[in-house]
């Protein structure tokens, strides 16, 4: 009953026209960014973060818009997936399997309503999902002391590179990149300047949406030059859009499962809407009596990771909100969001900013809806968007990518360092390190250091304090075998093939 | 041959000593915190010499890395983004825009014709974009050329 | 934030070039703390009451906890008769802790203080400690059984409260005391109501939510009377420690302005504390009456200082 009071109240803020408008434009811009290929939901949300702000946006009205445009790109994703065979983002890497026969097959737009529909599905399933979990996580949260904390953030390092790459060095090498850029500037225990070298810029430390915009938008020109846009969408055709109503009901039960799956895959920290895809996906096939038929066009396929990675979105934000440890790239960028409107996720968010939480699951509800409607009969407004050559578009996202920062900043110090987190983000995707640790470990080291420092202050520096309690230890365990577990089951479970060109760049 | 992940490898090995080098510089002056300013960098530094010496030892095949002349575009497209954030507060918007997103362009699309034009559009589209629909306080020209 | 930072520096800059017949209050951090909240108060009181001919212009400038906004009123505007600045417990702390850059109390004037936020310390609701003696006598027995949490970082206002606190009661040893600092009351009060840390110090007015809901027990309260509303919390100097910790809030203003421009500043200060409008704003969030104004405020700035930079000392914060 209090949910639904609570949801009231959510509404009162999220419904007003000005919300209203602000979601309908997040939500296109939202599932353009998505549907846009090698622009995905981390690094549109990050492009718009500082011009939300330049905009003067109050906190809630940001956080309405930057959610819109989230799950926006979560449904758009799918839309080049289908017709290009080219994934908007990694989380609908899954959906060409089936989508893009589909498509071949002259169902193009049977393929897209059932994918639209299993994204609202999911989505909305999850959202009802993280209003009846996030509350009850916030109260097991008062159990989490420096100890737990610093466990925690263990295990959202460790579910994301065990899971999230296919080298663990590697990945435990981006984190620790990102660890080791969050320590530069003023330490805040003793006042003293660490790794600044005497630089002015540095004493605040590196601004993580500079590490984001660089490692994401400007890394992405360096690939499109490098292609020389030959992934660039062009003449896609699509005929008339009728609803099959047959195909919805065939694949309901793919959508529920798919959302389960996807939304415990998104709780868990770390793990994301990629995993949440990609386990729906194997588990429809895994269960389905016409198992051949998958990868040749079964609509299943298309439902089944869609709802998957669309319930992870909303799954991602319940350990995102409540513990402040982000479950995917996408989120750690939300998280980003929110420290920048100066509020702070955690168990205390829902007893005292009621209005903010609340109105954001309000908001996400609008969003679902609003994005059904825009995405089943407006689709081919989004097509024909598809259609800009890679030649305006990338220069276009650059250029907006350094007004963001200029606009925030006013400083050629920091555009100067996005151009190198640009080079960075280059050369780590060429050797197949992933990025989204580097971003996690920005905006997550200061909070992980304190809390080791925290801990070492009541244990006076016994670093067995770390496992004193049973919460630590699982954690720890967790977090272990989230980083083991990997290399063994990636014997077992052979990732699908994978589309010729490889976005894993914006790995949710 | 194998040379990308053993080359980023021994660089990251190299940047994590002088990082711990750096560390062993921190101030600390302090009381009731037993761990202090520098544990935790020497552990990221260990992280990293550790993931280093994988590299190293059992590298990953190799991608394909560019060669040449596009090594050369590449870095045109660097130092037209590096010029892009030095220019851009003396001398306004419009112009750098044009100019940069023109060579994007072109590096990108490869038809000088339509880039110039695609430089063009951007500058102003996204001039109106920012300045009169969101309101961002941008400045279009040089200082003292209006705007 | 740094982007925040930025954007007010900008905003200042843009500002600058307007010409300065408007008043303006810079509140030397974020939208939504105590700095912002007092400029914008003092601000609209001042434009209600007819004390200042336009809107008084709130400014932003966030950074190095104040030290951003301090340098900059002290090395480019010193001369501003129309800017006045926000401030608290936590700018004279930084000063005495040589935070800003070497910038010291002397370059400013203190104009005065219209209110403050008493400190508190609480506990667990099931905690074992009945009174604040309970508590200074088990972190006399041992320092290492009693945690305090705080708001601020180690050798900020709230580290300070205890350690103050502790200094009274003929504590000797302040190295010893386990202090952890988090990122605003809120957390504190989560890491003593989960039993990480035994006790709890910030300002009443942040915790108040919390003492209500029956989460934390408050032991004493570090102001000269009885907090209103919390008649019933007995003071630390009730208790035998003679001890006040209150955050004040207040303003300053440039050096150079004349003495005539500082009176004025003093005399309007004076009269926004007396209004009806900032008593009702103080009841609504929790402040105390507070007021101390002009040359008194100066010296009692100077003596604040002076005893934060004993302690400080004392811990090996500063030499």
């Amino acid at each position: 009953m209090e949910t639904l009071s609570n949801l009231a109240m959510g509404f009162s803020t999220a419904l007003t026209f000005y919300t209203l408008i602000l979601a309908i434009i997040g939500c296109f811009v939202g599932t353009i960014i998505g549907a846009l290929p090698g622009l995905g939901p981390s690094n549109g949300v990050a492009l718009l973060i500082p011009i939300s702000f330049s905009m003067g946006l109050d906190a809630i009205s940001a956080l309405v818009l930057l959610t819109s445009v989230y799950y926006g790109a979560m449904y758009g994703g799918r839309i080049s997936s289908i017709l290009l065979n080219i994934p908007g983002d990694e989380p609908a890497m899954m959906t060409t399997l089936d989508g893009y026969p589909m498509a071949r097959q002259g169902k193009a737009a049977e393929a897209l309503v059932v994918s639209g529909v299993a994204s609202f599905v999911g989505a909305l399933l999850a959202t009802i999902g993280l209003m009846i979990f996030a509350p009850y996580l916030a109260r097991v949260a008062y159990q989490f002391g420096p100890a737990e904390y610093f466990a925690l953030y263990m295990l959202a390092f460790c579910t994301l590179g065990g899971i999230g790459s296919s080298n663990q060095a590697k990945a435990a090498m981006a984190a620790a990149i990102g660890l080791g850029i969050a320590m530069i500037g003023l330490d805040k225990t003793t006042g003293m300047p660490r790794f600044t070298f005497g630089e002015l810029h540095l004493m605040d430390g590196v601004d993580f949406l500079v590490a984001i915009v660089g490692l994401f938008a400007v890394a992405e020109v360096f690939f499109f030059i490098e292609s020389h846009g030959k992934d660039s969408a062009i003449g896609v055709k699509l005929g008339k859009i009728l609803v099959p109503w047959k195909m919805l009901r065939q694949t309901t039960g793919a959508m529920l499962r798919g959302t389960g799956i996807g939304f415990v895959a998104g709780v868990l920290p770390g793990a994301g809407a990629s995993l949440g895809s990609f386990l729906a996906y194997m588990g429809e096939k895994s269960i389905a009596k016409d198992k051949s038929t998958f990868g040749k066009g079964n609509p299943k396929g298309v439902a089944a990771p869609e709802a998957g990675n669309n319930a992870a979105a909303g799954g991602a934000l319940v350990p995102m909100l409540t513990l402040g440890v982000p479950g995917s790239g996408t989120t750690a960028v939300l998280l980003a969001l929110l420290l920048t409107l100066n509020i702070t996720p955690g168990p205390l968010l829902f007893a005292e900013r009621p209005e903010v939480v609340w109105s954001l699951i309000a908001s996400l509800l609008v969003a679902n809806v609003v994005l059904l409607l825009m995405n089943v009969p407006m689709v081919k407004i989004f097509v024909k968007i598809l259609s800009v050559p890679a030649w305006v578009l990338l220069p276009g996202v650059t250029m907006i990518a350094f007004v963001g920062i200029y606009s925030l900043t006013g400083s050629s110090f920091d555009m100067l360092m996005m151009v190198g987190f640009g080079v960075l983000g280059y050369v780590m995707r060429k050797l197949n390190i992933p990025t989204v640790p580097v971003i996690l470990g920005i905006l997550l080291g200061n909070a992980m250091e304190d809390n080791l420092r925290r801990a070492m202050v009541l244990s006076n520096g016994d670093f067995w304090y770390l496992l004193s309690s049973p919460i630590a230890v699982g954690l720890w365990i967790a977090a272990i075998l989230g980083f083991v577990a990997p290399i063994f089951l990636r014997r077992l479970l052979k990732k699908p093939p994978v589309p010729t060109h490889d976005p894993s760049l914006n790995e949710d | 041959m194998i040379k990308g992940d053993r080359i980023f490898g021994a660089f990251m090995l190299v940047v994590a000593l002088g990082y711990i080098l750096s560390a062993r510089g921190i101030e600390t002056s302090f009381m009731s915190d037993p761990v202090g300013p520098r544990v935790f960098p020497y552990m990221v530094a260990g992280v990293v010499i550790l993931c280093s010496l994988v590299m190293i030892l059992r590298p990953d095949p190799d991608e394909e890395w560019p060669a040449g002349p596009m090594l050369l575009q590449l870095g045109i497209a660097l130092v037209a983004l590096a010029a892009y954030a030095e220019a851009i507060t003396p001398l306004g918007f419009l112009i750098p825009t044009a100019v940069v997103s023109g060579i994007l362009s072109w590096q990108i699309g490869g038809n000088p014709g339509r880039s110039v034009v695609a430089g063009l559009g951007l500058a102003v589209g996204l001039f109106v974009l920012f300045r009169v629909i969101l309101g961002l306080g941008l400045r279009g020209l040089p200082a003292g050329w209006g705007f | 934030m740094k982007q925040w930072t930025r954007a007010a520096a900008a905003a200042l800059l843009m500002t600058v070039a307007v010409p300065a017949t408007a008043a303006e209050c810079i509140a030397p951090a974020n939208p939504g703390g105590g700095w912002d909240f007092t400029c914008r108060q003092i601000g609209r009181i001042m434009t209600e009451l007819g004390l200042v001919p336009n809107m008084v212009q709130v400014t932003n400038l966030a950074g190095a906890g104040g030290g951003v906004a301090y340098t900059q009123v002290v090395s480019n505007r010193s001369e501003d008769p129309e800017v006045f600045v926000a401030a608290s417990s936590s700018t004279t702390t930084r000063l005495a802790q040589n935070a800003f850059a070497g910038a010291t109390a002397d370059e400013v004037r203190w104009v005065g203080s219209i209110g403050g936020d008493p400190g508190v310390i609480v506990v667990a609701q099931d905690s074992p400690y009945q009174n604040l003696t309970d508590l200074v006598e088990a972190v006399k027995a041992d320092p290492s059984s009693v945690a305090f949490a705080g708001g601020s970082a180690v050798g900020g206002f709230d580290h300070l409260k205890v350690l103050r606190m502790l200094d009274a009661s003929g504590f000797e040893d302040l190295r010893q005391v386990k202090y952890i600092g988090l990122d605003g009351g809120a957390d504190a009060i989560t890491q003593t109501v989960g039993g990480f840390a035994q006790a709890m110090t910030g300002d009443l007015s942040e915790i108040t939510g919390f003492i209500k809901s029956g989460d934390v027990r408050p032991i004493a309260v570090l102001s000269e009377e009885r907090a209103e509303g919390f008649e019933d919390v007995p003071t630390a100097k009730e208790q035998g420690i003679d001890t006040v910790s209150m955050n004040w809030r207040g303003i300053y203003v440039p050096k150079d302005i004349s003495d005539e421009r500082y009176q004025e500043w003093v005399d309007m200060l004076q009269q926004v504390g007396e209004s009806e409008e900032w008593q009702q704003v103080m009841t609504e969030n929790g402040l105390e009456p507070y007021s101390v104004f002009g040359e008194d405020f100066q010296t009692f700035v100077n003596e604040d200082i002076a005893e934060t930079q004993e302690i400080s000392r004392e811990i090996g914060l500063i030499q």
